[in-house]
């Protein structure tokens, strides 16, 4: 498992080659198709009698950068909550490295430390930050290492060194998110994502909150981790520059559905759907 | 169970001795608490400091103590009268609720939004009318909750009473037992009466609030969206 | 009758015997409050309808029916079950059970304004729900609890002087002791009321503390 990987040097990060985790699912019911970092099949969320997600199909490769687009409201959010098993699915089943998160193999609904072990390889960064408040950067860093992956004190605060060396705030150790600007709250929340050396990593909006200026230093720290690391990204942006500018592929939403997908430049210059083309306009000329 | 059943004349004697004392209390210590309160704001220093350090006095030590320096002490005092026990009991607890209720007063009225005195004032309103037509009114759908469970509490400290030889449920309820030695009965009755008894304080302070003005014009504008959740936080005043 | 001066120098050290049984009686009972009331939080928020009810039922109880009620129950039921404790543990016992049930609501006050999307943080680091309680949620809610948790803790000190009910040497009750061996009221009642003002001004000021902090 990735998680057990030694870790030499920054940068590195999600250093877990593709190859190895398809060795290790090999016997996974689907290894014979490609192996999918995550796939979604025909999933389904309902919120009540609202639906919000409608026999979704998405699939990322291990490495790919994809990035989610629409307008406000067509499920961009559930995707990668339900990705990060804080919802569940009401139809359809999601599979990270071919072994669902929904279901075991007899089909009946994960334990929780089955489900544990498998969403481990997801982590996941939100729009509001969400550090813990009553703990210093380095201890907000160092929490999941000590507990979750049972490193020892001195490893993990040497590895929440480099990654905070990483995203620029190592001056910062010792600060409580309160005293820190958004943007900088931000860029220590990816790092403490990544110091769990993720698979899959999930963004959602994760500059929304801030101001325009503050947004563009978390972007750069996003822009090395596509660069260097053999990380999956699911990008939910508003950013339409930085979607096209990082992704491998961008997937637009409308109500529950993924009505196009395909090659920012294509999407961009020449989308084949009416709504496509009608929710960009609306964002790239606001 | 039986055997105590044979004193209900005195039981009923005694609860209505305690629900007596309940009702002179939390009305005196209401008409107490909005004084108290609103002294505790007042624009002059000396007034406010008074104010304050009259609450803090009563609340310092337990309305038992109180009420035992009152109905013991001060007679002995020259010039002081003998109160009954009924009599100190009364004003005791009175005026510790009303030490306790004048904080939530406090915190009512200052939750009333700033702007609300500065419009009264622009539209030329004295201070006791904004205060009395249109700072009050709002702060009530936040005192009135506050009280009742202030209210509930005050229920429960009449239990003190008996300490005095006031001849509440309490007084009857070890009168009976000491007849019967049925302790465990006699103390579950008492428990269900008090009981009871806090739950229709509570329920009564529930249906004041319904009719407040500020609640009802929430109310109104609720019938469509649904609103979000409001906080009551509530003092520590649980003695 | 007259102050007596000499008289308050004589019953001095014996109320002084109750100064300490009370802040015995406040630390002990405050343990028992402030732990339990965290448990019961907790039990609470994790537990499902049983659980629930059991916590909803408890609070109900304690915030209905009166401490010497109670205390008296314990102290006579006791030993009618074969039960026999001193009555220093009863009390303790019954005022922290009690307080408990008040200190859990101030919790679970602070619990429920602990924004979601921190739990899911929770989640998306992969802690397992143990290590989101002990690291997470319960400092948080003890942090956010303090202020109202200390007005608490007074609210018990205060209460404490009715546990002379059942005979315990409060400062209350030596003072009545005191004041029934030499048949004089006034000196005992009246030093007692003032050292009991006096108790309450470390708290006063800790919490004018807080105020201060929050503001
Ligand atoms: N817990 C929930 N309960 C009920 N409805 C929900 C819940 N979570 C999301 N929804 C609804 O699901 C729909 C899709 O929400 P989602 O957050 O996925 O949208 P989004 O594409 O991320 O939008 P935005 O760009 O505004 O963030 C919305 O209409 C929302 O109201
Ligand atoms: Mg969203």
């Amino acid at each position: 498992m990735s998680s057990s990987m030694e870790f030499s040097q920054a940068g590195s990060f999600a250093s877990a080659p593709a190859s190895t985790s398809s060795e290790a699912h090999a016997s996974a019911p689907n290894s014979q198709q490609a192996m999918w970092a995550i796939e979604f099949e025909k999933v389904s969320k309902s919120f009540g009698a609202h639906r919000v997600l409608v026999d979704l199909d998405l699939q990322v490769k291990p490495g790919e950068k994809v990035a989610l687009i629409g307008p406000s409201g067509s499920g961009k959010t559930t995707v990668l909550r339900l990705a990060m098993t804080l919802e569940k699915p009401t139809g359809g089943d999601i599979r990270v490295f071919g072994e669902s998160i929904v279901f075991d193999a007899a089909g009946k609904p994960l334990s929780i430390s089955q489900e544990a072990r498998i969403r481990r390889r997801c982590g996941m960064v939100f729009q509001q930050f969400n550090l813990f408040p009553h703990l210093t950067v380095l201890q907000n860093l160092i929490l999941a290492p000590t507990t979750v992956l049972r490193q020892s004190r001195e490893q993990a605060e040497k590895s929440a060194l480099e990654y905070l060396r990483m995203v620029g705030l190592e001056s910062k150790v010792h600060a409580y998110p309160a005293q820190l600007s958004g943007g900088q709250q931000q860029r220590i929340a990816i790092a403490r994502a990544l110091i769990l050396k993720p698979e899959i990593l999930l963004l959602d909006e994760i500059t929304s909150a801030l101001d325009p200026e503050l947004a563009g230093e978390v972007l750069d720290v996003v822009r090395n981790i596509a660069h260097e690391a053999k990380v999956s990204l699911l990008i939910v942006t508003h950013e339409m520059r930085f979607a096209r500018e990082i992704s491998d592929r961008i997937a637009v939403f409308d109500a529950g559905r993924i009505i196009e997908q395909g090659p920012p430049d294509k999407i961009f210059s020449n989308p084949e759907s009416e709504r496509t083309r009608a929710f960009l306009q609306r964002v790239l000329n606001h | 169970m039986k055997a105590i059943l044979e004193y209900w004349p005195v039981l009923a004697q005694g609860l209505w001795v305690t629900v007596w004392v309940a009702l002179c209390i939390i009305p005196g210590a209401a008409l107490g608490a909005l004084i108290l309160g609103a002294l505790r704001l007042s624009e002059t220093t000396a007034i406010r400091m008074t104010a304050m350090l009259v609450i803090e006095f009563l609340r310092a030590p337990s309305a038992l103590v109180l009420l035992f320096w009152v109905f013991y002490a001060l007679p002995l005092l020259p010039g002081m009268p003998r109160l009954s026990p009924l009599a100190a009991a009364i004003l005791v607890l009175a005026l510790d609720g009303a030490a306790y209720g004048a904080e939530i007063v406090r915190a009512g009225i200052e939750a009333v939004h700033r702007g609300q005195t500065d419009a009264c004032h622009a539209l030329g309103l004295s201070k006791l009318q904004s205060f009395r037509r249109v700072v009050l009114p709002q702060a009530l759908s936040q005192i009135v909750p506050g009280f009742g469970s202030l209210a509930r509490s005050m229920v429960k400290w009449t239990a003190i009473v008996s300490f005095i030889g006031v001849q509440d449920v309490l007084y009857v309820g070890n009168y009976i037992r000491g007849q019967t030695y049925n302790t465990v009965a006699v103390y579950c009755l008492l428990a269900g009466l008090y009981w009871i008894l806090t739950v229709l304080c509570g329920a009564a302070f529930r249906a004041i609030e319904q009719v407040l003005p500020l609640n009802r014009a929430l109310r109104a504008a609720r019938v469509s969206t649904e609103a979000a959740p409001q906080m009551g936080a509530t003092a520590g005043a649980a003695q | 009758m007259t102050w007596d001066w000499s008289f308050v120098v004589k019953i001095l050290p014996q109320l002084m015997d109750g100064v300490w049984y009370t802040i015995l009686v406040t630390i002990a009972s405050s343990a028992i409050a402030l732990i339990g009331g965290l448990l019961l939080a907790i039990l609470e928020s994790v537990s499902t309808t049983l659980g629930r009810s059991f916590v909803r039922f408890w609070l109900e109880l304690f915030r209905g029916v009166p401490t010497l009620v109670l205390l008296y129950f314990a102290f006579y039921v006791l030993p009618e079950a074969g039960v026999t404790l001193p009555a220093i543990p009863i009390g303790i016992v019954v005022l922290g059970v009690v307080y408990a049930a008040y200190c859990s609501e101030v919790y679970r006050g602070s619990l429920i304004t602990i924004p979601s999307e921190l739990r899911d943080a929770c989640v998306a680091l992969h802690l397992s729900s143990f290590i989101t309680w002990q690291r997470v949620l319960v400092p948080l809610m003890i942090k956010r609890s303090i202020p109202a948790l200390l007005n608490y803790v007074l609210g018990m000190f205060r209460e404490t002087a009715v546990l002379f009910a059942i005979g315990v040497p409060v400062l209350m009750g030596e003072a009545n002791v005191v004041g029934y061996e030499n048949f004089r009221y006034l000196e005992p009642f009246t030093v007692a009321g003032v050292i009991y003002i006096g108790m309450n001004l470390p708290f006063l000021y800790l919490l004018s503390r807080f105020k201060d902090k929050h503001v």
